[in-house]
């Protein structure tokens, strides 16, 4: 380990941390954008989904690097070229987490929706999405950490990220390249998962958590006045 | 007013769960839709508010076709409860209750202030306002939903087997509830349930549907259980019917004995005198204010020294009392039971004592009732 090179070289490991981090939230995202009204229809007309999900299932089977060369010829050596390849295999968690969570919402809750007067879209967007929130977000922390660490294959191409490290570890025979790359992927990783969590805590304040201790206070409080009442 | 007038409901598969209906609910009025699972009573209910739509016959809603009238619309002038309250899990309790007037137009502002509102007129803190549906109990949560259907004072309440997911003891409560709401409220409401005992108790007019969607009777809870149209209603109303029918019979028509009743500062003696004038075992002793103290026997009056007074006596607990101008005559039965001395004590609006009851007179009472039953019905469970 050269300690010594990790300030030597503060530039260029910043610089490929972050494109690292672009090559995996953008497909995640972007995966986002088109697993919700993918989702939307599957729920929505039910035969759809079965075959959407073995589609999304054989690509997520196909191997990055081979995506890569099939999609050079059209998008050149560029971030494009990785992202793709990423947005469809994040489709593989983000479709079927889009329809459970869609389909936790509880069917009396649909069914007052609809009582109350709210059209196919409104209880859509207002009551049903929401509901989905918890789930979607599950799925995108998956879908976040494992294009992170499935951007670095883009390297073999040329597109820069933490995986040059590996690379250039590997070649120069300098193990403290490839341990600093690693490390800095799984940092990355953690750190994308942890605002993911802090998102869904924010995003959904109305769903019982693990704080145990806060739920058995409220009941206490209530109850008196719903046996008396 | 609501009309089903001819109304069929024929699913593809040929199954009928509702067939040939005619009723009409009044305005104002609580219409209980009871009958086992199967007969076609929620279907009933939800072709009110176009859930479901019939496959033959018109509902009217004031002279109305519905099926004229744009769903969404439609729902938003007709309050929904259903089983499990179906509250908005990511909503606050006061947006809860808040959804239809937002959905109207009304603004946020208008729309929380009708929450805050609601939320005491079914007897929820205001503290709950900004919890959400997961920290409520169960009860709590039916309010919140009774609450969210009364939002935007809608003339037209639906509410499907809205109790019955609660225990016993907050279901009966959330009952006396709605009566009470519904005595101020004047709703149409239409109630579906599958137990009996709760339609006798918050309908004005009761119908038993049989299986294959067929309207059975439909009648008031005491004509319900004082004539039942076939063996078939007989049945599904209970073996009790007799006794559940007194609840619907006012107490004040029983006459009651005020003789064997002294105070407790009269003389002993005179006590003595009231038990033999009324041929009793027992006399009520009564504090000064005429509020009931408990019982002497007369033997106990007779041991006592001379110059005592009646409230010297050793005393026996009077038990339960009934409200002689609110309860019914099943409470003046039912105290009369519980009674050690058989003998029940009637008590006015301030709880002075009016008389008391024997079985003798309950007897002639439950007798006349029977031939001249009574306009107009008390409610055992709202007096208490």
């Amino acid at each position: 380990m050269v300690w010594s090179w990790i300030p030597g070289n503060a530039a260029v490991i910043r610089q490929y941390t972050l494109d690292n981090a672009l090559l995996g939230i953008v497909p995640a995202l972007l995966g986002l954008v088109i697993s919700v009204p993918l989702g939307i229809a599957c729920v929505r007309w039910r035969w759809l989904y079965p075959p959407v999900l073995s589609t999304a299932s054989v690509l997520y089977a196909l191997p990055s690097l081979a995506l890569f060369i099939v999609l050079i010829p059209y998008t050149g050596l560029s971030d494009t070229t990785v992202i793709i390849p990423l947005t469809l295999f994040s489709l593989c968690v983000l479709v079927p987490n889009v329809v459970d969570g869609l389909r936790s919402v509880p069917e009396p809750v649909r069914q007052a929706a609809t009582a109350m007067g709210f059209g196919t879209l409104r209880r859509l967007v207002r009551v049903e999405l929401p509901i989905a929130v918890p789930l979607v977000i599950a799925g995108l922390r998956v879908a976040v950490v494992s294009s992170i660490s499935l951007a670095s294959v883009g390297q073999l191409i040329g597109v820069y990220s933490l995986g040059y490290f590996f690379i250039d570890g590997y070649q120069r025979d300098f193990p403290t390249e490839i341990f600093v790359g690693l490390v800095l992927i799984i940092a990355l990783a953690l750190v994308c998962d942890l605002l993911l969590v802090i998102a869904r805590r924010l995003l959904t304040p109305w769903r019982e958590t693990r704080r145990r201790r806060e739920i058995p206070r409220v009941m206490v409080a209530g109850a008196p006045r719903a046996a008396g009442a | 007013m609501i009309t089903f007038e001819g109304v069929t409901k024929r699913y593809p598969d040929g199954t009928i769960a509702v067939d040939d209906l005619d009723l009409e609910i009044a305005a104002g009025q609580t219409m209980v839709l009871v009958g086992p699972s199967g007969c076609g009573k929620t279907t009933s209910l939800r072709m009110i508010n176009r859930l479901t739509d019939p496959t033959s016959g018109r509902v009217l809603l004031d002279g109305r076709d519905i099926q004229e009238s744009n769903p969404d619309v439609l729902r938003r002038g007709i309050g929904y409860v259903i089983q499990q309250a179906g509250l908005f899990p990511h909503r606050t309790i006061e947006d809860n209750i808040a959804t239809v007037p937002l959905l109207i137009g009304w603004g946020k502002g208008k729309s929380r202030g009708r929450a805050r509102e609601l939320m005491d007129l079914v007897g929820l803190e205001p503290g709950l306002a900004r919890r959400y549906p997961y920290q409520l109990s169960g009860g709590q949560q039916q309010r919140v939903g009774v609450a969210r259907a009364l939002a935007a004072d809608p003339p037209v309440l639906l509410m499907d087997e809205p109790f019955s997911a609660v225990d016993p003891i907050v279901r009966a409560s959330l009952q006396d509830e709605l009566i009470r709401l519904q005595a101020d409220l004047h709703k149409t409401v239409v109630l579906v349930t599958h137990d009996v005992e709760e339609a006798i108790k918050v309908g004005d007019k009761v119908a038993i549907f049989r299986p294959g969607g067929r309207l059975a009777q439909l009648d008031s809870p005491e004509r319900l259980l004082g004539a039942p149209s076939d063996a078939y209603v007989e049945n599904f109303l209970g073996f009790d019917r007799g006794i559940r029918r007194l609840s619907f019979l006012a107490a004040s028509g029983l006459a009651l004995d005020d003789t064997p009743v002294a105070a407790q500062d009269a003389p002993a003696s005179g006590a003595l005198r009231a038990a033999a004038q009324s041929g009793e075992a027992w006399v009520l002793i009564m504090d000064a204010e005429r509020k009931p103290r408990g019982w002497a026997a007369a033997d106990e009056l007779e041991s006592l020294p001379a110059g005592a007074r009646a409230g010297d006596a050793r005393l026996i607990p009077y038990g339960h009392t009934f409200g002689v101008s609110t309860d019914s005559l099943r409470a003046a039965l039912d105290a009369t039971v519980l009674s050690p001395t058989g003998h029940a004590v009637g008590v006015d609006d301030a709880g002075r004592v009016v008389g008391v009851t024997s079985y003798e007179r309950l007897r002639t009472a439950i007798q006349a009732a029977g031939q001249a039953p009574r306009p107009g019905r008390a409610r055992e469970a709202a007096a208490r």
